[in-house]
């Protein structure tokens, strides 16, 4: 009996880690490899979601309908459910909802920035009257304090979004800021609650598990933490950590996802290095790494500076276009 | 002395009769806005409840203030030259039947897309924003990322061959984006990018919106990037830069942020940043503020043409 609900963001999250160059031949061969474990779902995609191709975040190499095709093709019925993240302002629900739900999308996880709960009001609303299970997701989670956070909670609930998931986007929080969280959120609300860590302090696997130890439902990995910036909490190792601790788990098949990952991008995998520790600690969204490295280098700028002043200007995701101006502002250019 | 000579000129000249429907930030930041301007009289301002602080704030100030919405725009319509409608899409479609059947003019700020898409800065440039002076006619002012965007995407697309994609993002801050903008967020994407395919020729184009809710709150930011066989980034520059001075004149809060650069080969992106008038918003609300200027400066031209299309009669 699986205790928790494990939520496999690899072939979604992974691909900010590629640039967005994910290829419907591997999410084929890892779809057919999950469909050997007992994780609950596997979201697919562009980096930032449904609909996020573009100019400003990344362009996909492969449409988001090829993707989710390839995986919807090689993930058994009944088995992990196919998932996608999708952010208003990015997304629409004529031009991308509809056709996904069309494609056999069977979870939609609908996301804004932690404190702008109700730009999802519409896309809930419209996803919560179709047959597909529809959460919501709360970007940037740390940019708030914890009883801003239960109002956003509750603003989701409120639109028809039967579970809530916390993301520590920018890899910033610490076991403790999870413990707090998690209880705060359990004593307050009825809510069914996800996690979703990344490794910009080499804590995520912590707090994956500190999130499973106070009470949440669904946690959030990936294979080798394939992930942006320092990457995810690593699934395995959040599945071995549970084996220790006694639940019973079949952890082979999440080895050999994990080996995939490992065998197919030797040269992406993600670290966490100075550069994301710094991104961390300033709380700067992790996705924003590969343009932060390549405009500090093409400035001659040092890259812990610039993660440090896009921090104290407080950026939230889908600004990439505002860290060139904030360097220049910093070179005086 | 100067106060004297201005309500000489006042007297003399025909002024813009306007009403205004819809009491939110938008309508009471028109209100303010022509309420300062000779060129305009606000002959009423129409809301839907007597007591809103929108309706409130400007008691004594205006001949009619009212509150019965439509009822109220049937009895005053043949009173005015033209009507600024600040309500909803939903709402605008029997507006515009009134309005139209007492053939006057209308300024739509919702996004019903009903009207032509202005831009007052490319009227003279692009057919489709016909403006013909005659009889009643409908102006969208489209969205605040298209009011931004345009001028980029035209000084951008005038530059460039065989154009593939373009692509706008805009961010704003949270404060200024209410519930309206927030439900209605699909229709913005749609409305916004309906009139860049028509600036660009782009065959394909998309629009993005971020909110962003830091303290203290940030400009409005709007970023056009375009892909294209080639581009003539130094004509693109001056180009925009000859534009942007122009929409100065009615948005004086507009200026390039980034100037025209290749991110990489084949690709031209520039940004602007709009800092809002403060007329009633505050200043931060520069997507609001460019909507209302755009707005104003749409009947200032239209009210210009049809004056002198009936002297030509």
């Amino acid at each position: 009996m699986r205790m928790k609900n494990f939520y496999d963001v690899t072939l979604r999250d992974g691909n900010h880690a590629i640039r967005h160059s994910l290829s419907p031949d591997f999410v084929k061969r890892y779809c057919s490899t999950a469909s050997e474990s007992d994780v609950w779902a596997v979201e697919v995609g562009h980096g930032n979601g449904l609909g996020a191709s573009s100019y400003l975040v990344g362009e996909s190499k492969y449409s988001d309908y090829e993707l989710l095709e390839a995986a919807r093709n090689s993930l058994n019925l009944g088995g992990p459910k196919l998932a996608v993240h999708t952010i208003p302002g990015f997304a629409t629900v004529k031009r991308d909802l509809i056709p996904a739900i069309d494609l056999g999308v069977e979870i939609f996880r609908v996301a804004t920035h932690v404190s702008e709960a109700s730009v999802a009001k519409r896309h809930i609303e419209y996803l919560a009257n179709k047959e597909v299970i529809v959460h919501g997701v709360l970007m940037m989670s740390h940019m708030i304090d914890i009883r801003g956070l239960i109002h956003q909670i509750k603003l989701m609930e409120s639109y028809g979004a039967t579970a809530i998931i916390l993301m520590d986007s920018a890899g910033y929080f610490l076991p403790v800021d999870v413990e707090d969280r998690v209880k705060a959120i359990k004593l307050e609300t009825e809510v069914s609650l996800g996690f979703h860590a990344h490794n910009n302090l080499g804590v995520a696997v912590s707090n994956a598990e500190t999130a499973i130890k106070f009470g949440a439902e669904i946690i959030d990995g990936a294979s080798m933490g394939f992930g942006a910036g320092a990457g995810n909490a690593q699934l395995e190792n959040i599945l071995a950590t549970r084996l220790r601790l006694g639940d019973e788990i079949d952890i082979a098949p999440y080895l050999r996802m994990s080996l995939l990952v490992e065998e197919g991008f030797m040269d992406n995998l993600p670290r966490t290095t100075s550069s994301s520790t710094q991104s961390g600690l300033s709380g700067v969204f992790s996705g924003y790494a590969p343009q932060v490295k390549q405009i500090s280098a093409e400035l001659g700028l040092d890259v812990n500076i610039l993660w440090d002043e896009l921090g104290k200007r407080k950026l939230v995701a889908g600004q990439e276009s505002m860290i060139r101006e904030v360097a220049q502002d910093l070179m005086n250019l | 002395m100067i106060h004297t000579e201005r309500e000489m000129w006042n007297s003399q000249v025909d002024r813009i009769k306007v009403a205004i429907i819809g009491t939110g930030n938008i309508g009471a930041d028109l209100c303010e806005r022509m309420l300062l301007d000779p060129e305009f009289e606000v002959v009423s301002l129409i809301g839907r409840r007597s007591n809103s602080p929108g309706l409130m704030r400007f008691k004594g100030r205006i001949k009619y203030l009212m509150s019965e919405g439509i009822e109220d725009l049937r009895k005053i319509i043949s009173e005015v030259d033209g009507v600024f409608d600040a309500t909803s899409a939903h709402a605008h479609f029997t507006h515009w039947e009134i309005a139209k059947s007492a053939e006057k003019w209308m300024i739509d700020l919702t996004p019903s897309k009903i009207g032509t898409p202005i831009v007052p800065q490319l009227i003279n440039e692009l057919p489709f924003m016909s403006m013909h002076g005659a009889g009643s006619q409908n102006f969208s002012m489209v969205s605040c990322g298209g009011q931004s965007g345009a001028p980029l995407a035209y000084a951008l697309s005038n530059n460039s061959q065989n154009i593939l994609k373009l692509e706008l993002s805009s961010s704003i801050a949270a404060l200024s984006a209410g519930t309206a903008t927030r439900d209605n967020i699909d229709q913005y994407i749609d409305s916004t990018e309906n009139l860049l395919s028509k600036v660009s020729g782009a065959p394909q184009v998309k629009t993005i919106l971020v909110l962003n809710p830091s303290e203290p709150p940030v400009m409005m930011r709007t970023t056009v990037t375009l892909e294209a066989e080639s581009i003539d980034l130094e004509e693109a520059r001056v180009q925009l830069n000859d534009i942007v001075k122009e929409v100065k004149k009615y948005v004086p809060g507009y200026e390039v942020a980034v100037q025209p650069y290749s991110p990489k080969p084949g690709l031209v992106s520039a940004t602007v940043k709009v800092r809002g008038a403060g007329y009633f918003l505050p200043s931060y609300a520069g997507n609001l503020d460019i909507i209302n200027a755009a707005a104003v400066q749409t009947a200032k031209i239209h009210t210009t043409k049809s004056r002198l299309v009936r002297k030509d009669k």
